[in-house]
Parts: structure tokens; C-alpha cells; sequence
């Protein structure tokens, strides 16, 4: 007996020895140390880390660490972090959360840095803008983008369909569809995605004719008989096979692999300028960027230079100034510049912009040219959206479902988009 | 450890045979000591490690918590508001029954029958139960998403074979009427773990039972329904429960096939997927806390009616 | 079972279980077989979209590649800043871990309760089961604050720790459904001739459980293995990812994804979980023939 737990406890011991190598603590250094978070691929981990080791060289004594994950697993990974007292010393933000997480006072006002150590005079005052809420500067904008077609030209060329240009309105847009579909040169293809669910297109549309998604003071900025007119537009389409119809683009869950453009359902798909490599990556087809449709030939067009993404620092950072320093390295340095390329989007300072441009491959070009070639259809930023932001675009996207599948006519869609995104943004 | 042995051996054995001098505590001690002994790992763990936190949930189910401020007291709004102002609750709670109700009869039968099937001595038996588990190793990783869309998407596998007979299926994965079909059958595909656990019962069932059957000239399906049944009735109680509450729970499947959505229309907002859409997309943590008391409540209830009833069936060996 | 073990025991070869026409095993088999491609199409489409070009995995519902190439697996394995080696180290690690704990930790308690009557036994029992029915996501936040101020993120310890605390109520509640099967008169027996708890616990209870002990083994192993959730709230550096948590780095839908590298590593990472569900169902086999007294 005695001799059989001495044996459990001999396994024991020896688990609990392969555990402690395992386990062993990371070794505590007295170097100020920076750790930062951020999403996405291997790929912008790579820059990113050869970015930290410049700034290591430049700065003697800072350790950094780097965390990376993808999209989705970043967000509860970080909400757990912050609520737990241990967020990262510089977060990458998005424009939507940076509302959420600044208004709850998880991130740092950078504003008294601006100028002594964050030296981004040469940034465009709107994106600075883009980074603030309620007046305070919370994010520096890693980069710039824009909402943007992403077409299959091949696909175009095959059924004969001259690919769209700036000044293609929508009901050139969905004729172009139509005649993909009809062309009929690819089995179960459609000339044009279905896009009444997207938030960005829809804001695009709306900004056409002078509206917008949100009020400055986190109200809904259009009415029922723009939601009406909206469903009714994608409607015709859906009835003409100018775009997939419903089955086909609720596989859609508006990332690059289920869109219908990916999946090999349609000529076009609706994303945004910095996804044109991730979207390249998956289909054999050229693709190519274009602007958004007008609602007629003279509206001067809805799009808008966006911050693709931030870097944040955390209020409860032990060195604020450390991180704010290595953000400013991060924006502003030219060998940061070269190495980070548009990955995040077209950068903000002028003259790194410059300096990049000689240095980009074909698809970093592509995207550059299609930000800065924008010109007049480029409106005002819209202020940050509201909190429950979130909220209202899933609710959009289930709307949009609903008169795709035929449970609500386009009216009703209208009202009853309307009535649920008030309730959210009044909820909070 | 000695000791604990000691004293061990002292409860089975020698309990009668100890003077009463010892006293009160040392007979409550032979009574009920080497039970909470076992139990002691456990026990510390709940109180140590699962009791907290649950406390924790509870309290900020009364609370309205945003993951990063301090929690907020506000009484039993967030209940009120699941009860009564919720339209959300309402269609997850019917995905969720829906679900439960789909997946758990048909997964525990399916399981069953392949293990009978398994359990006869079949040549090549290793080969099979490896390959049937197959899918269940695959849990819920990226991979299956990708795969199911290739499986029942509108020209997808599923599809194509229908069209052999004539029949032109929808898309079946994104279509609201059929969406939460696929997750029901991507549930009984991965029938591997009740099946493993039926045909470990049915090892437990001792073969001389068989032999005085056949020697009686018990006919193939009386021994069946006699012997193998009863006897296994601890176990398919057990997958019933196990699995009821796991379906109640199920998160994954709906959040890797519809990408954290629900969607088509809310057609696969699962119970839970909707608990953590509130909490960490909306940030809404306190609503979300109460709205898994509200779960726990149910699963319970549910739990507590199948012990009740499991006596009139269920045939245990003590 | 096998008949092998059935001769061993009692009666030949062509014991009840076994007999069978050869028209009825072979529909059987053929049953089986059609079974089974369903269970395998899943792996071959896998390992297909493993070694096709890139840009045909999301668009083409054909299992054959137009082309074969291997280069995702050695992306897949250095691509990453830590390699894949590191993961699966780290993933056998916790997983083994997690398969002691559990064996052990759950076994004390169901023999508790399905055996030892003590004060306070359904109570307990009830709350064990009850522990099973919070959704994790609740209690999340308030477990990583408790592991935070423990000094234990960024370590196995809140993966693993709690296993040996029987923290895992299925496998205790599917301990104490088998230990309530083993026919009494067997503790009986041994409590007259004076065995005590422990003894009978060591004795009786676990060689006559084996069946369960290497269900709960394997279940142990494999949704470790498979679990990210975990790992992704307290793991932070990339060398203590385990592998589900390296396969999520291949992906970011926002951007680009190697999902070659994914679907490569992904198939690679079956192959410690299939070989320790093949090693361990013989013992789910073997166990019984080493009793005796049960087929």
C-alpha cells in the first residue's frame, strides 16, 4: 500500500518537475519594458517586431514584447485584459472601439505629448481629429484607408463589361451586374455582390446625399425613408440577378475568405483599400480597387480617407511617455516607414509618404494610388461612432437579411432598421 | 499519508471494535471523514478557485458592468429587461431549445447504435472507432467552418449528390430556415465522445449474464432489451445529461460557422453565443452575467427533473 | 472487445457476440465503410487544402488540388516567429498534465460520492453538477483576476492547476456512473476481510474502472488539445502558445491569412491526438480481459 502512493507520488513529483521547466517565470529584467498588442497575420507581426528592434537600438535599456492575434481572438483577449488591471502598454485600436474603450477611461489622452514627444505635425489635421473623443487625443492613426469596390477583372473582361470608373453610378453599376449574370461565363456567378447589408456602403450611400450614419452626438443621422429606399435599391437588383441572392450572400461574414467575390459567386465585393492583398492572396483573378458608385452623376461622391487602425496607449501604463515615444517612432521614423510599408494603410505623415512610395511592391502601389487618386469624392471624416456602434451594424446586416429573404418588404426594413438602431444607441 | 491511511483502513475495518472512549469526534470521524478525504481535492478547488468567481457572476448579474469600470448596483434591472424588453433573449432561447432538442436525441441514438454495432466483435474494430472518432478530434477548429461551408453551401457536396436524384437544395448553411440543421448535424457528426463513453458501459456488462441468457435460449434482441439495456442505463442517463447540458451551452459550432453572427437572421444565435455577443462585443458584462444565471437556472431545472424521473428507470448496482 | 479475450476467458471463438453469417458481415462491413468516408472526408479535404495553391482553397469544392505542393508545411512550421515544434511541446505539456489531474483528482471524488455515505453528500453533489451548468464566459473575467493576482498569467498554472483540484465536474460525474455499475458485494467482500477506503479505492474501484479511467484519459487529452479559449485569455507570450492557439496566428480575417500553413498545421496536429486515442482505447479494451470477471 505504503509502496503504491509513494509510487503516485514519485508521478506526481515527476510532473510537477516537466512542469517547472515549463513554467519557469520569464527572467525580470530592469529595463523598461513595453509591451504591445495588435491584430493581425504573421505578416504585419514581422514588420511590426523589425520596427521594435529599431526602436530597441535607438532606445538602449527598453525591452519590448509584442503579442499578435488575429481579428476575432483579439478583442476578448483584450477586453479581458483591461478588465483585469493588465492591459499592454500600447494597444491597437480600431476606430470603432476606440470610442468604447476612451469614453471608459481604459486609454491615455495623449494630447500633452503632442508636439514634445509625438511629433506628427505633418499628419493631416483630420486624422489627428480621427484619433480624438470628446475633444481628447486618444490614438495615433497607423495608417490610411477607404472603403472600396473590389472588382475581378477577369471576370469583368470575360462577360465583355468595361470595369467601373469613378463616375459609375449605381444604375450603370447594377446594368454591369446584370449583363455578368446574364454572360453566364462561369457556373452560379453573379455580376455583383450583394451589398445592402454593409455598413460602409451604406454610410457611403447616405453621405451621397448628405446624410450620414451617426449624429456628432451619437444619434441616427437618417431616416426610415432612406433605410426604404436602400433595401428598395438592392431589391431591384436582387430581382434583376444584378447581384448573388440571398442564400448566397448570407454565407458573407465580411471578412475576405467568405465574401461572395472570394468564394467565386460574384465580380465584386465591398471592403476596404487595405484588404486588397488579403483578398489578392485567395483569388487567381486580378483584383482591383474602384470607388463606390454615385446615386447620380453629379453627387460628389461619400468616401472619406479613414484611420485604418491606432495605436493607443494604455492609462494604465506604468511609462506613458515611453509608449507614446515608441507610437511616435512607429509613424514617423522612415526606416520604421519602409519596413511597415501600407500594410496598415497609407501613412499619415506626409513626408514618410513620400519616402515610401519608390519602395512599395505592385498591390502596396495599387493601394497607396487608390487612396490618394480618390480627389473630389473624398468628403469630410465623420465623427467617431457612438457607443453600441457595434450593436447597430449587426443589426443593419440582420435587416438587410430580412428583406433579402422576403420576411420584411423594403419599407418595413426601412422603419424597422431605423426604430432598432435607435434603441440600440439609446440604450448605450 | 501514513496517517490518512491509517485511519483509512481503521473505517472499514476496525470501526466496531474501537473503545467508545475515543469519543464522539473520532466516531463521526470513522463516519464521515474518509468521504470528505476524497472529496478534499475538490472541495478546495471549488472554494478555492470555481466558488469566487461564481459569486463574482453573480453579483455583477445585479450590476451593470462594462468590463473596465467599476461595476454599477442596479437591483434587478437587468433581469426585468430579459424578462420583459429583450426580443434577443427570446429568439436565442428558441435557437437554443430548438437545438437542444434536435441535436440530443439524435446524437445519443446515433452514438448507441454505432457502438452495439462496435461493441459485436466487428474485424478491424480498432481501425473503425479511430475513424469514427475522426471528426470529434477535430473540435471546433478554423478548418471546420471552411469545411462545412464546402459541404452545404448552395454548390456544395451535400448539393451535388442531391442532384443525382433530381433535387436542387438551397444553401442550406446560409439559409435561415435551414442553418441551424447544419449545426445540428455537425453535432451528431461528432457522436465520437457518447460513443465512447456507451461502449466503455457496455464493456462493463459482464458476459456470464450473456451466457445464461443464450443457454436459456434468450433470442438476440430479448438479451438486448433484457440485459444490455438495463444495465446500461447508468450511462445513457449520463449521456443524456451530459449532453442536454452541453447543448443548453453549445457556443463553439454557432460561433465558428456564423462567425460570431447568429446570423442568418438570428437563426443560429445560440444561448451563449448571444451571452458573449452582450459581453465582449457590446460590453455589457452585468447583462450578460444575468443573463447566464438565467442559463444556469434553466439547465438546472432541466437537470433536476431528469434525476427525478431517472429513478423510475435508471438500474444502478447499489 | 476481441474474441481473443473472450477465449482467454470462457468460451471459444464462436461465443455469442461473434457469431455471424458471412452475408451479415459483410453488409456489416460495407455499412461501416460507407460510414466511415463520411468521417474521413473531412481529413482528406484537409490535407488537400493543405498542399493546393492558395487562391483555389476558398473558390474550387472539388477535394482534388490542381496542383500538389508541400511548401505549406514547412511555412506552416517556421513561418511563425516560435515554431510549431515549441506549440506541440507546449500542448503535450498541458495535456498530459491535464490527463493526470484529472484521472486522479476526478476519481477521488466520484469514489466519494458514489461509494463513502458521508453528511452533506447530495449536497455536494448537487453543487458539483451545478458547477458544470455556468457558461465560461462569465466567470472568465473574474477567474483571470484571480489568477492574475496569484501571479499565474502567462503560465500553465490556470490551465493546468485546477484539473488536479477536479475543477472538471463531467468527469467526476462520469466516475461516479461507472463506480456505481462495479457490483457492491465486490467492496463488501474486501471491507470484511479489512480493507479500508483507500484500499478498496486502489484495489477495486480503479483496475475495475479502466474502461472509464481511459475514456476520461482520452477525453482529457484531446479537448486539451483542441481547447483555445484558455489558452488565448491566459497565455501571452508566444512561446507558451499551445498549438490551437498557434493555428488561430495563421488567421486574421481582417488582413491576409496563410491558410495554407493553417490547414497544413492543422493536419499535422491530429497526429499526437489520433495516436494517443489509438494507444489508449486498447486499454478502454485490455483493461477488462486483465479482471476476469467481466468480458
Amino acid at each position: 500500500m505504503t509502496h503504491r502512493i509513494s509510487r503516485r507520488t514519485v508521478l506526481a513529483g515527476g510532473a510537477a518537475l516537466l512542469s517547472y521547466a515549463a513554467f519557469a517565470p520569464r527572467a525580470f529584467s530592469q529595463e523598461a519594458r513595453l509591451r504591445l498588442l495588435w491584430w493581425g497575420s504573421q505578416t504585419r507581426a514581422d514588420r511590426t517586431n523589425k520596427v521594435s528592434e529599431l526602436f530597441k537600438k535607438a532606445n538602449p535599456g527598453v525591452d519590448i514584447n509584442g503579442e499578435f492575434l488575429g481579428w476575432s481572438d483579439y478583442w476578448p483577449r483584450l477586453a479581458t485584459q483591461v478588465a483585469g488591471g493588465n492591459a499592454p502598454d500600447v494597444i491597437q485600436m480600431d476606430y470603432r472601439y476606440i470610442v468604447e474603450y476612451a469614453r471608459r477611461g481604459a486609454l491615455a489622452p495623449l494630447d500633452s505629448y503632442l508636439g514634445s514627444v509625438l511629433k506628427v505635425e505633418d499628419f493631416d489635421d483630420v486624422q489627428i481629429k480621427g484619433g480624438s473623443v470628446d475633444g481628447k487625443l486618444y490614438g495615433i492613426s497607423l495608417g490610411a484607408n477607404s472603403t472600396a469596390m473590389m472588382v475581378n477583372t477577369v471576370a469583368f473582361e470575360e462577360a465583355g463589361v468595361d470595369l467601373p470608373t469613378p463616375s459609375t453610378t449605381w444604375e450603370e453599376l447594377a446594368r454591369m451586374g446584370v449583363e455578368i449574370t446574364k454572360a453566364g461565363k462561369r457556373k452560379g456567378y453573379f455580376g455583383l455582390s450583394d451589398g445592402s447589408g454593409v455598413e460602409p456602403l451604406l454610410e457611403n450611400w447616405l453621405r451621397q446625399r448628405g446624410k450620414a450614419l451617426f449624429t456628432a452626438d451619437g444619434k441616427i443621422a437618417y431616416d426610415a425613408n432612406d433605410g426604404a429606399e436602400w433595401f428598395a435599391m438592392w431589391q431591384k437588383m436582387r430581382e434583376d440577378k444584378a447581384c448573388v441572392p440571398a442564400d448566397i450572400q448570407a454565407l458573407d461574414q465580411f471578412n475576405i475568405e467568405t465574401s461572395p467575390l472570394s468564394l467565386g459567386k460574384a465580380a465584386t465585393s465591398y471592403a476596404h483599400s487595405n484588404q486588397l492583398v488579403g483578398y489578392q492572396a485567395i483569388n487567381k483573378d486580378k483584383i482591383v480597387l474602384k470607388s463606390h458608385a454615385l446615386i447620380n452623376k453629379d453627387a460628389k461622391g461619400g468616401h472619406y480617407r479613414k484611420p485604418s487602425m491606432f495605436f493607443s496607449v494604455s492609462a494604465k501604463s506604468s511609462d506613458p511617455e515611453l509608449g507614446a515615444k515608441y507610437v511616435n517612432f512607429f509613424v514617423k521614423d522612415p526606416e520604421a516607414a519602409k519596413i511597415l510599408g501600407v500594410e496598415r494603410g497609407v501613412p499619415e505623415s506626409a513626408s514618410v509618404r513620400e519616402a515610401l512610395a519608390p519602395s512599395l511592391d505592385e498591390l502596396g502601389r495599387a493601394a497607396l494610388d487608390y487612396v490618394s487618386g480618390l480627389g473630389s469624392l473624398v468628403g469630410d471624416l465623420p465623427p467617431p461612432p457612438p457607443s453600441g456602434a457595434g450593436e447597430a451594424e449587426l443589426a443593419l446586416r440582420s435587416v438587410a437579411e430580412q428583406v433579402a429573404f422576403g420576411q420584411l418588404d423594403a419599407k418595413q426594413g426601412g422603419e424597422t432598421l431605423v426604430n432598432e438602431v435607435t434603441q440600440i444607441l439609446s440604450r448605450g | 499519508m501514513a496517517a490518512v491511511q491509517d485511519s483509512a483502513v481503521a473505517i472499514g475495518g476496525g470501526a466496531q471494535a474501537r473503545p467508545a472512549a475515543q469519543g464522539r469526534w473520532a466516531s463521526l470521524w470513522t463516519k464521515h471523514g474518509a468521504g470528505y478525504m476524497f472529496l478534499l481535492p475538490w472541495l478546495i478547488g471549488f472554494f478555492g478557485l470555481t466558488l469566487g468567481p461564481a459569486i463574482a457572476s453573480l453579483y455583477l448579474s445585479f450590476t451593470s458592468f462594462d468590463l473596465i469600470r467599476t461595476p454599477e448596483w442596479v437591483g434587478t434591472a437587468n433581469y426585468v429587461r430579459i424578462a420583459t424588453a429583450d426580443p434577443k433573449f427570446a429568439a436565442a432561447m428558441q435557437v437554443t431549445f430548438l437545438y437542444v432538442v434536435l441535436s440530443v436525441p439524435f446524437k445519443l441514438t446515433f452514438a448507441l447504435l454505432v457502438a452495439l454495432l462496435l461493441d459485436r466483435g466487428v474485424k478491424g474494430l480498432t481501425f473503425y472507432r479511430a475513424l469514427f472518432y475522426l471528426p470529434s478530434l477535430l473540435g471546433g477548429s478554423v478548418a471546420i467552418a471552411v469545411l462545412w461551408r464546402q459541404l452545404f453551401a448552395g454548390d456544395g457536396l451535400i448539393n451535388s449528390l442531391l442532384a443525382q436524384f433530381g433535387i436542387e437544395g438551397p444553401s442550406w448553411i446560409s439559409h435561415p430556415n435551414y442553418s441551424i440543421w447544419t449545426l445540428v448535424v455537425l453535432s451528431v457528426w461528432q457522436f465520437g465522445s457518447p460513443m465512447i463513453i456507451f461502449l466503455a458501459g457496455l464493456r462493463q456488462i459482464p458476459t456470464d449474464m450473456y451466457e445464461a441468457a443464450s443457454l436459456d435460449g434468450a433470442s438476440k434482441f430479448r438479451q438486448f432489451y433484457k440485459i444490455t439495456l438495463p444495465l446500461l442505463t447508468p450511462v445513457i442517463f449520463f449521456n443524456a445529461v451530459v449532453q442536454t447540458i452541453d447543448a443548453f451551452k453549445a457556443f463553439t459550432p454557432a460561433f465558428i460557422i456564423s462567425g460570431g453572427t447568429g446570423g442568418p437572421i438570428n437563426s443560429t444565435l445560440f444561448y451563449t453565443l448571444y451571452l458573449y455577443q452582450e459581453a465582449f462585443g457590446n460590453f455589457r458584462m452585468g447583462y450578460a452575467s444575468a443573463l447566464a444565471w438565467i442559463l444556469v437556472l434553466i439547465i438546472g431545472l432541466f437537470t433536476a427533473f431528469s434525476f427525478l424521473t431517472s429513478r423510475y428507470w435508471v438500474h444502478y448496482d447499489d | 472487445m476481441t474474441d481473443a479475450t473472450m477465449s482467454s476467458v470462457t468460451a471459444p471463438p464462436s461465443a455469442p457476440p461473434g457469431r455471424r453469417s458471412p452475408v451479415g458481415s459483410v453488409l456489416i462491413h460495407a455499412g461501416l465503410i460507407a460510414a466511415s468516408i463520411a468521417m474521413v472526408y473531412p481529413l482528406l479535404w484537409m490535407i488537400s487544402a493543405s498542399v493546393r495553391p492558395e487562391d483555389e482553397i476558398f473558390a474550387s469544392t472539388s477535394l482534388w488540388p490542381s496542383s500538389v505542393d508541400f511548401a505549406s508545411y514547412v511555412r506552416g512550421w517556421f513561418g511563425l516567429d516560435v515554431s510549431f515544434g515549441r506549440f506541440t511541446w507546449n500542448s503535450l505539456v498541458v495535456s498530459v498534465l491535464t490527463v493526470i489531474g484529472n484521472v486522479v483528482a476526478c476519481s477521488l471524488a466520484a469514489y466519494a460520492f458514489a461509494r463513502l455515505r458521508f453528511a452533506g453528500r447530495n449536497f455536494w453533489f448537487a453543487i458539483m453538477l451545478g458547477t458544470m451548468m455556468i457558461p465560461y464566459h462569465v466567470t472568465l473575467i473574474p477567474q483571470y483576476v484571480l489568477f492574475l493576482n496569484l501571479g499565474w498569467v502567462n503560465t500553465f498554472l490556470p490551465l493546468v492547476v485546477p484539473k488536479f483540484l477536479a475543477s472538471d465536474a463531467f468527469f467526476i460525474f462520469l466516475m461516479v456512473q461507472f463506480f456505481r455499475g462495479i457490483p457492491r458485494e465486490l467492496d463488501e467482500a474486501a471491507m470484511m476481510d479489512g480493507c479500508g477506503p483507500w484500499r478498496i479505492y486502489w484495489k477495486i474501484m480503479l483496475p475495475l474502472s479502466l474502461p472509464v479511467l481511459a475514456t476520461a484519459a482520452i477525453f482529457s487529452f484531446i479537448w486539451t488539445w483542441d481547447d483555445f479559449f484558455g489558452p488565448l485569455i491566459y497565455l501571452n507570450d508566444m512561446n507558451t502558445y499551445t498549438i490551437q492557439l498557434g493555428l488561430r496566428t495563421f488567421v486574421d480575417s481582417s488582413s491576409t491569412s496563410d491558410w495554407g500553413g493553417l490547414f497544413a498545421m492543422s493536419t499535422l496536429s491530429l497526429v499526437p491526438v489520433f495516436f494517443f486515442f489509438l494507444f489508449f482505447q486498447r486499454l478502454l479494451i485490455e483493461g477488462i480481459a486483465t479482471t476476469g470477471m467481466k468480458r
